[in-house]
């Protein structure tokens, strides 16, 4: 991926002297040729094989020159040409790609590389090009091998002899770092906004939950009652940090590669400062084999993806347990359902088994890149082409879970009745009761772990137990014993800060709602 | 992991209605027990059973009633408790599990939940356990479990009732998620000064080999000459983005969750801003089901370790590809270097083939974590138990790899004779070329064929760009002048290069006076 250049080797009557050295070595040999035979026709144009093997609409096309041909007597096999090939998936870079190339061109002709008119035509050319591609009128032809190149020769049809001087004191090595940069960093804003609405609408859900009590769990096992607003408030502070991880990742990789060309900078007197501010860059990178051979700010965009990933596999998990018969908490809304082929009954949620699913996905992605990366040599290699899928995939199914999540937020009812039926069982309020005691706690611990095996015995709640029971396992207990017990006195009794409180709970909301603006109303 | 705490039924006289009770169960029915029977002594006491799995410094003791055993009937079988343990490696933990609970007991004291006296028993106490860890004189035992546990025991065993007390509004949920914030923070630390250190062997590394120029490479084919000072100062600067994905981790991850307790909080009224001050820490945890349920601090830790590692299996493939006769770019010291057992020629870099391998083991702890946590519900799952000895392995294998890899780059001579006698290959000054037309006016992509051309002309006579006479230039373009052999051959090519971040002289002394300074490197 170094710079590459259009062959002019046909284009330019200008420069003849070259077509007498082609012309000639033709005609000498042309069953045999010897070296150097740069540019033959034989090998440049073989349109029979082609047909059999380029995509639909380059079919009737002879196979064009590569932008790298000068040295080259052979064109690559059709089998090597779809194996290499990368504007299947690079094209999503067009947007950014012709960003760079504004900012390079502009560069260019301020530092007098290229004139003023040249650089007119160019901007011209790349907003035309821009416009087509969204009007899905551009051409992606896979003998040009990717974004990069498709732009600058879709260019040099539009606009010509300026197109050539496009790619001055850059490679397509400091290019697509920059591309890809730009891309990332777009990335992290939608997900960065589909974090933030995912937070409002679990916001907007404890908003409209005020007040009711739910078991929390550890092991699974019922532990302590919670305010549903306490529980779902812990996801909004996951998520919170995932947004900021991913603002970090952001800053780290907002500087600009563009100059490094192909890896060791250049002599020509380019300006990477003007660049870089003119792309939003914090400034350009400062060494530049590191800027074209590193992918860093991909394997840390792709771990902070994986980290949100296993967030919501997390969501889903809880949403998809309290939607079954045995839990029963949450109704989620026909919209957010699907059924069964077979089974009449069903309405299952598979959107948040799905968000379940679907992380999996997002740390393959990660695994991928991790692996591609591992022991590559200095400086680009043409194994980092790899790198794009992946993080197109994992940005891809990431926006989608936190977007379906939100959905799915703002489609389930909790089951009020039912909850408040089920609180009872399960002991809830031993702790609460272990705290009652005032004596030294692994002592209350133990007094209170005996009322339970005495309630189990008896089949009944830790309320349900007489004064008397309770002293004949402590003589501590009294008759405010009973304020303690119960969910509701227990819930009443957390006070600590961050705790599930009434109080504390009402604080924790009134910082979410005033952070992210939510209109309460 | 909720609270637990020690059974006081063996131990405690003072509540001799719970023997009665037990008693009576225990005498109405003392082969077929009926539910409830906590405590019975047949369940508590399988002395025969223990000693066949047990280690063996727990041997020859009665298995004793666990700290949570307030409900339980019956004992957990052996394979269970030692499925289930975790003392073998969370033990690591003990000194922030000590820190955590002095900072814990200290606030119990201020706000009234123990006495001062009862405080002071506690911390000498937890002084001691630390001394007598630290001498290797603790008993680590199985049938405690944890490191929480084990520690709580010890301490009980050593000042009786007030220790009782220091598991007062807390949780093994939240203890644990403090002492393992503490740990990596303390992590963190010492594997960005491993970090940091290999940064300064590599800046010397440079400062040893000035103008030493050598090929740089792209898809491993010569590309273009660069100073190898240039080369690896690359290094240096991925090496500080690693330093800064740990440090914002480490900023992250540094809020505490003591006080979480189990899930709830607690109404107990403790001050958790004063143990998150004394113990360094930003602020309390906001949420308490947040702060026990979630581990994304340690795999964001371990993202940023497989990134260096991943960095270093890069220095460890260059630095191997160096060494080989092939390259022949670098000669290890000895002292860095292997043998083979057959082979009496050989001389292996296997220091830096390990670095490039044990990056696959970093890779592998991170899936680990991801993996463990995925589709948990809330709040603590004993899975997270899990988190531990990949975090460990993690941070044992990065700072290893840091380490060896400082140590490499002190060891390493550069061949400079057969560096300079290799350079003319590869026709590392053709883009230097390209640029020399540019300037006189010609397109790049044409500049660029143009030179291409003039390479296939060099592959036919076997000779190097600089030994084409200037009629062999013209024939391919008329711009080419006498001046043109002022840009060829690699000397002059790296003397051309002068954009910011490029291989340039001055822009590669710049750097490497940037790097001098934020290092504090001794240039002397």
């Amino acid at each position: 991926m170094e710079s590459v250049l259009y062959s002019s080797s046909f284009q330019t009557p200008a420069f003849s002297s070259q077509s007498t050295f082609h012309s000639n070595k033709f005609l000498c040999t042309p069953t045999t040729p010897v070296l150097p035979l740069p540019h033959i026709a034989k090998s440049r144009f073989e349109p029979l094989s082609c047909t059999m093997s380029h995509s639909a609409e380059a079919d009737t096309k002879p196979k064009e020159i590569k932008l790298w041909g000068g040295r080259f007597e052979e064109s690559v096999t059709d089998i090597v040409e779809k194996f290499t090939e990368s504007i299947s998936f690079d094209k999503q870079l067009y947007k950014h790609d012709i960003m760079g190339s504004k900012a390079h061109a502009s560069m260019l002709a301020q530092q007098g590389l290229i004139s003023l008119s040249d650089k007119d035509s160019i901007l011209k050319g790349l907003d035309e090009i821009e416009r087509s591609i969204e009007a899905g009128e551009f051409v992606w032809r896979t003998d040009r091998e990717d974004v990069h190149m498709n732009i600058e020769a879709a260019l040099t049809d539009m606009v010509g002899e300026p197109a050539k001087k496009l790619h001055t004191a850059r490679s397509r090595n400091d290019q697509v770092s920059t591309d890809f940069r730009l891309w990332c960093r777009d990335a992290i804003d939608w997900i960065v906004a589909s974090i933030r609405n995912l937070q409002v609408a679990l916001v907007k859900l404890a908003l409209k939950n005020e007040g009711l009590i739910i078991p929390g769990y550890t092991h699974l096992q019922r532990a302590q009652p919670v305010l549903l607003q306490h529980l779902l408030l812990a996801f909004v502070e996951q998520l919170d940090r995932d947004a900021g991880r991913l603002l970090d990742c952001k800053a780290r990789l907002n500087f600009s590669p563009l100059g490094a060309c192909a890896l060791a900078g250049t002599g020509l007197p380019i300006d990477r400062f003007m660049t870089s501010n003119a792309l939003g860059f914090t400034a350009p990178l400062r060494n530049s084999i590191d800027a074209v051979s590193d992918r860093d700010f991909v394997l840390e965009f792709l771990s902070a993806n994986s980290i949100i990933a296993v967030h919501l596999s997390r969501i889903g998990e809880e949403w998809v347990l309290w939607a079954s018969e045995e839990f029963g908490f949450i109704t989620p809304s026909d919209s957010v359902s699907t059924g069964s082929s077979i089974m009449p009954q069903k309405k299952n949620p598979d959107p948040m088994e799905l968000v379940r699913g679907k992380s999996a996905r997002v740390i393959g992605d990660l695994v991928t890149l991790l692996t591609l990366c591992k022991g590559l040599p200095l400086a680009y290699n043409r194994d980092l082409q790899e790198d794009k899928e992946p993080a197109f995939d994992s940005v891809k199914t990431v926006i989608g879970m936190l977007e379906v999540s939100a959905e799915f937020a703002q489609n389930i009812t909790f089951n009020d009745e039912r909850i408040r039926k089920a609180l009872p069982a399960g002991y809830l309020d031993a702790t609460t009761l272990a705290d009652y005691l005032g004596i030294p706690f692994r002592t209350s611990h133990d007094i209170v772990g005996r009322s339970v095996a005495l309630c189990v015995f008896k089949n009944c709640q830790l309320q349900d137990l007489s004064l008397e029971d309770m002293r004949s396992l402590s003589p501590v207990f009294d008759n405010d014993v009973y304020e303690f017990l119960g969910v509701e006195n227990a819930v009443n009794k957390f006070s600590s800060y961050g705790s599930t409180g009434l109080a504390c709970v009402a604080d924790q909301l009134g910082y979410w709602v005033s952070k992210l603006e939510i209109n309460k109303s």
